[in-house]
């Protein structure tokens, strides 16, 4: 069994009357990708202020690399790279000297510490802007600056939260290739973010955030595996007799059927032959149809289905 | 680490915009312009020069005669007579070419102008000239015998007033505005100590939290930001020094080693001052920002920057505020430094700088040593 990185344990955080954290308790493996998800507000840039001893909390105990986290663990804190929500670089440096100054605050060594920024440079492609200032850069660029600077002392444990808000698609590519790069050189990865798509793309665990509590952990088959929704079928349909609907919503697995006058929404729980029985039940109709949608359950539906509202739509 | 960080702190200051802009390009600018205002004024206006007079005899005065002579020998002369006529005098006048028109007989007196320095002291003299008369006449008339002592009472100086040791150094009044310039200088070195604060502190920028993240201990970061700042403000200091003695060449007076040591020191008073300020409390930057842009103007009006007779007016109705105010301090000891020649008083300015820093320091290293936040 793999040793553990993190371990939080009954965490409570509280800001007056508002509970940021309610007992929120977590394990992080060696090597595990681990998404903390949720929308806006949920905890986690509290917790992972938390893990790193920034700030101070109620009750509960944290525990890195087995050790207990202090803000004087320098020890722990140099096998840590924190790559923050906001861009955090020196304006007047170049991006060499901002990764060298970073980067600093870990290796002494000077010789080491050259070959690590020259490798933290080619890793986040900024070989062609080295001379340059982070006012010069576009949006994406300063977000691989923000990441290089986290991770040229090669930490074993990579924390980052929401590096790719306000990010073109080509460097969050960029970013997400990156993190799994590093994750198969050895680094343990916490990643935070409210794209579900991103944690679901990368994330070998995932646990979902909700006012300060973990409603549900797992990997994304084991999240989605937790509601009863495994495919949802969708068809573009003009004219549903009553008749037909009703037949279909009697086809085994199937648990709910809406239609809104254009489109047929079919909600199955497992089972793997939904949609050609649905579309046999039309066809046997003779019902014509458009397009037909066969879409698997994503992690906004296991967040629906156990909150009630939608990821996207929580209040942030 | 130490020297890592120390190097990036200067570097990261010393390429600063504004830092360039206030603390170097600024007092350069400010300087050129106090200088192009003022400094012909005390040449001109202030600096006693040989008043030409002219000088018309009616009727023979031995006293004034006498005095007349004593006032117009000497390397540099309190008068220098032209001995005419009514009608040249006259016409010098006129011209421009006397102050005034001396009118020699039994009494003395005098015709102007205009009003002025040269003017006053010229009736100062005709005044004086009466008044000699008038008792040497009245002692001829008495008592002959006492007219050598009246003379000799006449002649002795009457000093009412303690000496100070006095340094020969520039006594133009307006060299204050400068001493006020330099501690202006200094104190904006607070906006830099304000930086070395808020970014070390993970409640206040995430710079901060990503160096409290770090493997650095914080009181490297607290330590090498206040050093690497005031090492800038040294920087700036020295600039603005040697610019205005060297390039402007403003007279300072007294040893430039004693001066560019009080430039420096008011630089890091200036930066610690920052630092305080940035380290108490839990307000935003921008807010923190203002107080310490408020303080700094206030304290130099309150030191004669705007106003140049302000301090002037604090010693007569409040003198405690100049004995607190670090601007007034600085730029004190400046003037210490060129009107005395004895060092007790600059000292004691000295040593009320470094109470300062060290105040400044400690405190601020107390507030910002807090190693957890409540909030972020």
């Amino acid at each position: 069994m793999k040793p553990t990185v993190v371990k939080i344990d009954n965490l409570v955080k509280r800001y007056g009357e508002l509970v940021a954290l309610d007992h929120f308790s977590l394990e992080i493996k060696e090597g595990e990708i681990f998404g903390l998800l949720g929308p806006n507000g949920s905890g986690k840039t509290t917790t992972i202020n938390c893990l790193l001893s920034l700030l101070t909390f109620d009750k509960g105990d944290i525990e890195v690399f087995g050790q207990e986290m202090t803000p004087t663990s320098y020890d722990l804190k140099s096998e840590i790279g924190v790559i923050m929500q906001n861009v955090a670089v020196l304006d007047e440096l170049t991006v060499r000297e901002n990764i060298d100054y970073f980067c600093g605050l870990y290796v002494t060594d000077k010789a080491k510490r050259k070959a690590l920024v020259e490798e933290a440079i080619r890793f986040v492609g900024l070989e062609d802007f080295v001379n340059f200032r982070p006012g010069k850069l576009s949006g994406g660029l300063l977000r691989r600056l923000n990441i290089a600077c986290g991770i040229a002392h090669k930490p074993k444990l990579i924390i980052l939260d929401e590096p790719t808000v306000a990010v073109d698609p080509q460097s969050r590519n960029k970013i997400l290739e990156g993190i799994q790069e590093l994750n198969r050189q050895g680094a343990t990865v916490i990643y935070t973010s409210h794209y579900m798509e991103e944690v679901e793309q990368i994330c070998t665990r995932i646990a979902i955030m909700d006012k300060g509590r973990k409603i549900a952990e797992g990997t994304k088959d084991e999240l989605k595996g937790m509601i009863r929704n495994s495919e949802t079928v969708s068809i573009e349909i003009l004219e549903l007799p009553e008749e037909a609907k009703e037949k279909i919503s009697h086809l085994p697995h199937v648990y709910e059927t809406e239609y809104d006058g254009e489109k047929l929404t079919v909600r199955c729980s497992g089972g793997r032959h939904n949609l050609i029985r649905i579309l046999g039940v039309l066809q046997e109709a003779e019902l014509g149809f458009g397009r037909v949608y066969s879409e698997l359950p994503t992690l906004n539906d296991v967040f629906l289905e156990i909150t009630g509202t939608a990821l996207r739509d929580a209040k942030e | 680490m130490f020297w890592h960080n120390l190097k990036y702190e200067i570097k990261t200051v010393m390429r600063e915009k504004d830092f360039i802009l206030w603390m170097l390009l600024f007092p350069i600018i400010l300087g050129t312009l106090f200088k192009v205002a003022f400094g012909s004024i005390y040449e001109n206006a202030e600096t006693f020069h040989t008043i030409p007079v002219a000088v018309v005899e009616t009727k023979e005065n031995e006293v004034f005669a006498g005095m007349l002579t004593a006032m117009t020998e000497g390397e540099e002369p309190a008068l220098s007579a032209t001995v005419t006529d009514d009608g040249e005098a006259r016409k010098l006048l006129f011209d421009g070419d006397v102050y005034g028109i001396l009118y020699v007989g039994d009494t003395v007196e005098l015709s102007v102008t205009g009003k002025g320095m040269q003017q006053t002291i010229l009736q100062e003299i005709v005044a004086r000239c009466s008044v000699y008369e008038t008792v040497i006449r009245d002692a001829i008339a008495e008592n002959p015998a006492a007219v050598s002592d009246a003379v000799k009472a006449l002649s002795a100086e009457v000093d009412v007033c303690r000496k100070n040791a006095s340094e020969a150094g520039n006594p133009d009044v307006y060299v204050q505005y400068f001493y006020n310039l330099i501690a202006m200088v200094a104190i904006c070195g607070c906006m830099t100590g304000l930086h070395v604060s808020t970014n070390s502190q993970a409640n206040q920028s995430t710079l901060g939290a990503r160096r409290n993240c770090s493997a650095t201990p914080k009181s490297i970061h607290l330590v090498t930001g206040v050093l690497g700042s005031a090492v800038s403000q040294t920087c700036s200091m020295v600039v603005c020094v040697t610019f205005l003695r060297f390039v402007l060449r403003v007279n300072f007076g007294g040893s430039l080693f004693l001066l560019y040591l009080s430039a420096i020191l008011s630089g890091f008073l200036g930066v610690t001052m920052g630092f305080f300020v940035g380290s108490i409390g839990r307000m935003r930057y921008e807010v923190k920002e203002a107080i310490s842009m408020s303080v700094s103007m206030v304290l130099c009006f309150l030191s004669g920057l705007m106003v140049g007779n302000m301090k002037g007016i604090i010693a007569e109705h409040m003198p405690w505020i100049n004995r607190v105010n670090p601007v007034a301090i600085m730029s004190d000891s400046f003037y210490c430094l060129n009107m005395y020649s004895d060092y007790r008083r600059f000292m004691t300015k000295i040593v009320g700088m470094l109470i300062y820093i060290v105040a400044f320091t400690v405190i601020g290293v107390l507030f910002a040593r807090r190693k957890k936040y409540a909030s972020i």
